[in-house]
């Protein structure tokens, strides 16, 4: 041990060395999306939780048709992801909301414009307890609820008992959508919020297994995350139309009111590796996955 | 109550306490074996995720953390040493001394997930090493420094002064002293303290979250500017992220998680106790 002692160092001032070297060369050439896709780097994918699976489910399919393309997933959030591309870290971002103007000048500041590709449709399902014996609501009802002004299930049509709210928390794409098209109904000048008594989950799972212990919880989820476990509420624009069960067929066709679209988006036009993947996702394969995992696919138009 | 009864009672108090420390820790070892090890095969062990990782293995998990590991090693290393060499050989007792140890003590108690924001605005976006290896090895590697600088100095405090003295009167430069004297015996304490502050590195979340870590990588990292799944990550995913995961496999990656950080932790223990058996002085 006492001598191997003297060779320590040496071999420790080669590796600080090395690392160091690298680390600048690596710094010179940051930045710009081609270049770390060109030279065998993995495509960096991060962003929206709901998207998250699919991009794995991607990713781990784009192996068999492009073996020397790596791409590496990561979720946290839509925020998180859209935060990533504007300061140049990731190459994909995924999103569940579209960009917002004061991100896309953020971008702009960067020095690239985004470029939005819709991947897929995502219907968002209102889901309550196996028990909770209420089967339909209108966006009207969903927004009294949520906002705190109704609190208890009698006044919907339940058992007399308070309503737990259940949402995903403000990083979320998932949530903002909820906000503005369910909680403000789409209004522009509507500034409702959350009950500041709902509960902010982490993720989509945390959504559904809070909905399976309480029977008096009602939540809200991309359909792709409920399963049987969970009652899936029919949906109805206002008291006149017609109330709708959420599916790939009602996403599809429009007839369902709460059905957004997901989005990857990139720093400029794509190019190489980046943008062979992307059309890949919008072709028949991708297409196929996102109907195996519950989302809605792209129609042909 | 008689002295002998409340004397009687102080004791069997203090030695329930003592029990209840350490009952938790023996609770989630055992049920995280029983729940887990059905989990554990070759296959587990080797292989890749797949279908969703739902099916498969977590080796590129498991391989991730290992670098992880490693990387921060060799960040953490050379300055704490020569940190703790300075401190215990070198320092007076002046103002940069005691700002050195206040800051050391400070950075002891930065939670985490501020070491990780930190890793982000510095190593990822600043140093432009964007999500990476290397990023997230020098993040984890300053979050191990003051664990390492303590138990360092402690090490080479513990080397006994007459060592110094009889080096230095047969005409050793003080360097010398420290390089042929000191630090030999001081190697043992140093790597024990290395070894644990490395094992907390392999289990923390935090720090890598922003710096490294990812949710899904097809393939291994072939250099220290890839993004790599890493053990600690990859258990929160799986439990909150991935609708339809198997609990199976979630225990069986904790179990693993867990099994790398106890061996750490177990082979410091097996060193220290080792060299103090083996000490002469």
């Amino acid at each position: 041990m006492f001598c191997s002692l003297r060779r320590v160092p040496l071999v420790l001032l080669i590796i600080l060395v090395l690392l160091v070297s690298s680390a600048c060369s690596r710094a010179g050439q940051s930045g710009s999306a081609e270049a770390s896709a060109g030279s065998g780097r993995a495509i960096q994918n991060k962003g929206s939780d709901t998207i998250v699976n699919l991009a794995l489910a991607w990713a781990e399919a784009y192996r068999e048709v492009q073996p020397d393309v790596s791409i590496a997933v990561t979720g946290g959030g839509s925020g998180t992801g859209i935060a990533s591309l504007i300061n140049g870290t990731v190459d994909i971002a995924n999103a569940s909301r579209e960009m917002k103007e004061s991100e896309k000048e953020e971008a702009r500041a960067n020095g690239f414009d985004p470029v939005e590709h819709l991947i897929a449709i995502d219907a968002l399902a209102v889901i309550v307890n196996l028990e909770n014996p209420v089967d339909r609501l209108t966006i009207d009802q969903l927004a009294d609820i949520f906002t705190g002004r109704i609190t208890n299930w009698k006044d919907v049509g339940g058992n007399d008992e308070d309503i737990v709210l259940v949402s995903r928390e403000t990083n979320s794409g998932t949530h903002v959508y909820f906000l503005e098209e369910v909680v403000r109904k789409g209004e522009k000048d509507n500034t409702d919020i959350f009950a500041p008594q709902t509960l902010l989950m982490p993720s989509s799972v945390g959504i559904t297994s809070e909905i399976q212990r309480n029977p008096r919880a009602i939540g809200y989820d991309g359909l792709g995350y409920v399963s049987e476990h969970e009652k899936m509420l029919e949906v109805a624009k206002d008291a006149q139309s017609p109330y709708v069960m959420p599916s790939v067929a009602t996403g599809a066709d429009g007839s369902y009111p709460i059905a957004r679209g997901l989005f990857m988006y990139t720093a400029g036009e794509p190019t190489g590796a980046i943008a062979d993947y992307i059309a890949w996702i919008k072709g028949p394969a991708g297409q196929q996955i996102v109907a195996d995992l519950g989302f809605v696919p792209l129609t042909e138009e | 109550m008689s002295r002998q009864q409340t004397q009687r009672l102080a004791s069997v108090l203090i030695t329930l306490t003592a029990v209840l420390v350490f009952v938790p820790v023996i609770v989630v070892i055992v049920y995280l074996i029983w729940q887990g090890i059905g989990a554990i095969s070759w296959e587990f062990l080797t292989q890749p995720p797949r279908n969703g990782m739902t099916e498969g293995g977590i080796w590129p998990a498991i391989l991730g953390t290992l670098i992880l590991t490693m990387g921060t090693a060799l960040v953490s290393m050379p300055f704490s040493i020569a940190t703790a060499i300075y401190l215990a050989e070198y320092a007076g007792d002046n103002r940069l001394t005691r700002t050195i140890r206040m800051a050391i003590v400070n950075l002891a108690g930065i939670p985490s997930i501020v070491y990780g924001l930190f890793g982000l605005g510095a190593f990822v976006l600043a140093a432009g090493f964007g999500t990476s290896i290397l990023a997230g090895s020098l993040t984890l590697g300053i979050m191990t420094m003051p664990v390492v600088i303590s138990t360092a100095e402690e090490a080479i405090n513990s080397v006994p002064q007459q060592f110094r003295t009889v080096s230095l009167s047969l005409g050793a430069s003080k360097w010398q002293t420290i390089w042929h004297q000191v630090l030999p015996h001081a190697l043992p304490g140093i790597i024990t303290g290395m070894i644990l502050g490395l094992s907390r590195a392999a289990g923390e979340t935090a720090p890598i979250l922003f710096t490294v870590a990812a949710f899904y990588v097809p393939t291994l990292p072939t250099s220290i500017f890839d993004q790599t799944m890493a053990l600690p990550y990859h258990l929160y995913v799986i439990a909150t992220q991935v609708p339809g995961m198997p609990l199976k496999i979630q225990y069986g990656t904790a179990l693993v998680l867990l099994l790398i950080t106890l061996t750490m932790t177990l082979i410091a223990t097996v060193v220290r106790t080792a060299v103090r058996r083996r000490r002469d002085w």
